[in-house]
């Protein structure tokens, strides 16, 4: 039984330990994600840009390993996920098993898929039909896939009513009658009915109390080793990702900015947004110093990402171009902040009636770039080569055109960050399997200040 | 399990949660008549009573059932191989009718003359004001006991028979029953339905003698003249009892006319019994309001679902037919398509009423269809969908199993309060001389009838249908806010009901 096994070390990083995950290095590959893409079309009738959702992601799972996948909200997570079950139909790439391609699978074999893998959802309130009893909705599965006959439907629904955790007579039961820990029982019994061999995990724990999750962590654990099930944990809490993921997959915007071993990773995490990303996790040992990057403004919209790296518009290491280095850090991020309003103002799409008041020289609520320039820059001076393009640029964008505005700012203040999309780069010692999509890792643009001098407790 | 204290604490959720029943665990799983068997005891004392109840009125529900489709036109349909089956099937229907029964019209009858030496041909020699009350007595008596017994068969059955201990529709039953305005409703639109169930027997006399054949049937009554038993057509008599305002031209509510007979609601202008008009007019209303809810119910919740379902182009397509239907005066369309096809042969299944319920079927699913849509769209949000779909369940199924039980609710809702504006429209159709042919008795024609007299003393011809239409529909509203607020209690939907029902009522 789930409790049994978990006997008080619920929090223990110590749980799944890398090395393990080395040993299946480079075997046993269950299934292969390639340059996967996910756009949603508007659903209105007037087009717009579609929403990249998820933006060119590959990776490998591999048999048995639980990976992680974790970002802010928004980032295309739970879209991934999806998109891997077939709930979201990929727009491009492919995700291959076996030699099929999950993505363009129809009929009988997509069917297959559906019983091969599952997927536990996030709010255990929502994905649990409650007019029918917990027998019903674990047994539904089954009797989609006319898994054997009735009785034993029956019996191995009872049986899984024990192994997650609950007991035989809650067959009869509805969801109303349980907490919520238990309804997430039910989530995953019902998951697991068909025996499948792939396990999306989406943000399984994050609706429950903080007492329950470590159970169901547990017993997720228990499972895993007992089935030989392979999972796709999707998160944003890192704590318990670090918990019980053998790798770790960071996204932002779509895109995966580092992949690699758990500990590993978060014992020196080499991108600049996963570095942002752990310094917000409070750490458990108060004398250990953290440089505490609080990452600026939001995410951008990912119907518009950023022409160079997704993470450009808000990372703290962005690389400066050639001939700013005698900037002061406050300074520079002034300008980023400029170029952070500009980009506001130029992806709302203003309303018809905003574009009449706009006319009618009437306030509207977008923020006046003049307004935003005057207060950020007001105590500052900057060398000719940098004010020039600003004083353009507010120009350009008091005349409406805030996309010539940006392209001004750019061309002038601009680097490789804003140029250039970074690749996935290997990382760290060659045999550790990580990696990193960032331009530092590039010998030119190392840099000195950020290689492993914010990593905790190493 | 030491670690899962979240185990059992299920219990706070709810009050009803009750640790294991006192049933043993080996009848679970068992099909309904097995647990029966193993423990027939409170089955066998229902079934016992349902079949008393059964007994006492076998000869009306065999002919009741049987008489109910149009055999003479079911027959027409395929002449060789349904026709003598169907011919049998009324043949049956008719003499079921024999059997005696305990509400039939031979077991309290009612009519009978008045001699010098007291009142014949009634029975127990009662007056036939008295006999004839004791009847609908007999008649209410027995259908709320039917009601009494349906409902102590469901708490017989969800004690000793039903697997779970506790249901979410067990929440919505106890809700309602302390909804005491719902209450009102449901019993006001009984007492409705069984005026319609047993509109031949209800009333003093029969559509037949006195509304249809008036000149095929003879009574008898006792000429104080001659002093003698004579016998007249019933299509004199009436001509003799007719309400036309002055004068003695005038039978009112609860009086004798001079032939002895009781008009309960008394006469019509042409001197048939109003009560035995309302009571027959009340089957035509309900079989047609309620067909063409059925049509346009099942319209309905075929959209609803597959425009929740699939969204997108299946929504549009249906908004759009909807709107279509809706844009036209519903009234004024039926009105010329009951007149366009008043040549052909489906004009004349139920005299016209088959025509109208399906025209107000198919103008009336619009309304239905977006009342349901909300609640419809909203639960195809829910995950348990996406999970339906992520183990492969088919469309048809997920929209069965896990949409459909969530919009039904609602539907019954609007169902119940757009019924009052269906019979409302109905009347409305008779009221100017169309729908519903003459003289099969229609709630609108007598109120048009009576129109003329309304300020005289033969009010009660107008003001009597016109009072019970507004307490029927008063009453499938009550209805229909009792089971809103059961299904639902924290919502506020009442709105765009009362809305479709001005509508109606408008129309
Ligand atoms: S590429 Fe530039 S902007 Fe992107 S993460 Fe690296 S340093 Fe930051």
């Amino acid at each position: 039984m789930s409790g049994e096994s978990s006997g008080g070390s619920e929090t223990s990083p110590e749980m799944r330990n890398i090395s393990d995950s080395n040993s299946t290095a480079n075997d046993d590959v269950l299934l292969s994600v390639r340059d996967l893409k996910t756009h949603y079309e508007e659903r209105s009738l007037f087009g717009g840009d579609p929403v990249r959702a998820v933006d060119g992601v590959s990776f490998d799972v591999r048999r048995g390993e639980t990976l992680g996948l974790v970002g802010e909200s928004g980032c295309g997570k739970t879209t991934l996920g999806r998109t891997l079950v077939r709930l979201e139909e990929a727009t491009d790439g492919n995700i291959v098993i076996d030699g099929d391609d999950i993505t363009t699978l129809s009929g009988d074999a997509l069917q297959r898929w559906r019983r091969d893998a599952q997927i536990v959802f996030q709010d255990p309130e929502s994905s649990l039909n409650d007019r029918l009893t917990v027998g019903e909705i674990i047994r539904e599965p089954l009797n989609v896939h006319n898994w054997k006959t009735p009785a034993e439907r029956r019996q191995r629904v009872r049986n899984l009513l024990e192994r997650v955790g609950l007991r035989e007579e809650h067959y009869y039961r509805y969801p109303h009658q349980f907490s919520g820990g238990q309804r997430q029982r039910v989530g995953i019994a019902r998951a697991l009915a068909v025996e499948p061999d792939f396990v999306v995990l989406d943000e399984p724990v994050s609706a429950l109390d903080v007492s329950v999750q470590a159970q169901i962590l547990n017993l997720l654990m228990d499972l895993q080793e007992e089935l030989d099930l392979t999972y796709l944990f999707i998160a944003h809490d890192l704590s318990v990702v670090r918990h019980i993921c053998d790798r770790v997959a960071v996204m932002y915007l779509g895109k995966i900015m580092e992949f690699g071993p758990t500990e590993q990773l978060f014992q020196k995490p080499e991108n600049p947004y996963t570095r942002s990303l752990l310094s917000a996790v409070p750490t458990p040992d108060p004398t250990v110093e953290r440089d505490r990057t609080t990452l600026r403004g939001t995410p951008p919209s990912p119907r518009d990402p950023p022409n160079g790296c997704v993470f450009s518009t808000r990372c703290p290491a962005k690389i400066r171009p050639d001939g700013f280095e005698e900037l002061s850090e406050h300074d520079w991020d002034a300008i980023e902040v400029f170029r952070e309003v500009l980009r506001e103002r130029s992806r709302t799409d203003p309303s018809l009636s905003e574009r009449a008041r706009e006319l009618l020289g009437l306030e509207t609520r977008l923020p006046d770039v003049e307004e935003a320039a005057g207060e950020l820059f007001a105590s500052r001076s900057f060398p000719s080569d940098v004010q020039e393009p600003i004083q353009q640029s507010i120009e350009a964008a008091n005349d409406g055109n805030e996309e010539h505005a940006r392209e001004i700012i750019t061309a002038a203040l601009g680097s490789v960050c804003d140029r250039e999309a970074p690749s996935l780069l290997a990382t760290g010692r060659t045999d550790s399997g990580r990696s990193s999509r960032c331009h530092r890792h590039k010998e030119e643009y190392a840099d000195p200040d950020a290689s492993g001098s914010d990593s905790p407790q190493s | 399990m030491g670690a899962d204290t979240d185990v059992g604490s299920g219990s706070t959720r709810t009050g009803e949660f009750r640790e294991e029943a006192s049933r043993p665990e080996g009848d679970r799983d068992l099909p309904l008549s097995e647990r029966i068997t193993r423990n027939p005891g409170p089955a066998a004392t229902w079934a016992a009573v349902v079949a008393v109840l059964i007994a006492a009125e076998f000869g009306a529900i065999v002919s009741g059932l049987l008489s109910v489709p149009p055999w003479g036109w079911v027959g027409g349909l395929v002449p060789g191989v349904v026709e003598p089956v169907a011919a049998l099937l009324a043949t049956v229907a008719e003499r079921g009718a024999e059997l005696p029964t305990i509400t039939s019209r031979s077991v309290i009858d009612n009519t009978g003359y008045q001699t010098p030496s007291g009142w014949e041909g009634t029975t127990l020699g009662l007056s036939p004001a008295v006999a004839w009350a004791l009847r609908v007595a007999v008649i209410y008596t027995y259908s709320f006991t039917w009601l009494l017994v349906g409902w102590w068969g469901y708490t017989l059955y969800r004690r000793h028979y039903r697997i779970p201990d506790w249901t979410p529709r067990d929440d919505v039953v106890n809700r309602f029953r302390r909804h005491s305005w719902g209450l009102f409703g449901l019993t006001i639109v009984f007492a409705f339905v069984v005026m319609a169930l047993f509109a031949p027997v209800l009333g003093p006399t029969t559509v037949d003698q006195n509304i249809e054949n008036p000149y095929e049937n003879r009574i008898d009554y006792y000429n104080d003249e001659t002093g003698q038993v004579e016998s007249i057509f019933v299509g004199e008599a009436n001509g003799d009892t007719q309400s036309r305002g002055q004068g003695d031209n005038n039978v009112g509510p609860l009086e004798y006319d001079q032939y002895d007979r009781f008009h309960p609601f008394g006469t019509l202008p042409d001197g048939k019994d109003l009560f035995t008009f309302m009571a027959s007019g009340a089957r035509v209303s309900l079989l047609v309001g309620l067909t063409s809810l059925g049509i346009a119910g099942g319209f309905a919740m075929v959209f609803a679902m597959l425009t929740a379902y699939y969204k997108g182009l299946v929504d549009l397509g249906v908004v759009i037919a909807g709107d279509s239907i809706q844009a036209m005066p519903q009234l004024l369309f039926i009105i010329l398509a009951s007149f366009v096809l008043s040549d052909t042969w489906i004009a004349e299944v139920y005299n016209g009423g088959l025509v109208l319920a399906i025209l107000f079927g198919i103008t009336g699913w619009p309304a239905l269809w977006r009342a349901v849509r909300g609640p419809a769209l909203q639960v195809s949000e829910r995950e348990w969908i996406d999970a339906a779909k992520s183990y492969g369940q088919r469309p048809r199924v997920t929209m069965q199993k896990h949409m459909l039980p969530y919009v039904v609710g609602y539907f019954l809702i609007y169902a119940s309060l757009s019924l009052g504006g269906v019979i409302i429209g109905i009347a409305g159709l008779s009221f100017l001389g169309l729908g519903i042919e003459a003289p099969v008795p229609e709630w609108g024609r007598a109120v048009s009838a009576g129109q003329p007299y309304v300020a005289t003393q033969s009010w009660h011809i107008s003001l009597i249908p016109g009072i019970l239409v507004v307490i029927i529909v008063t009453g499938f509203n009550a209805l229909g806010d009792g089971v809103r607020d059961a299904i639902d209690p924290e919502s506020d939907i009442g709105d765009g009901g009362n809305e479709n029902v001005a509508a109606g009522g408008g129309a």
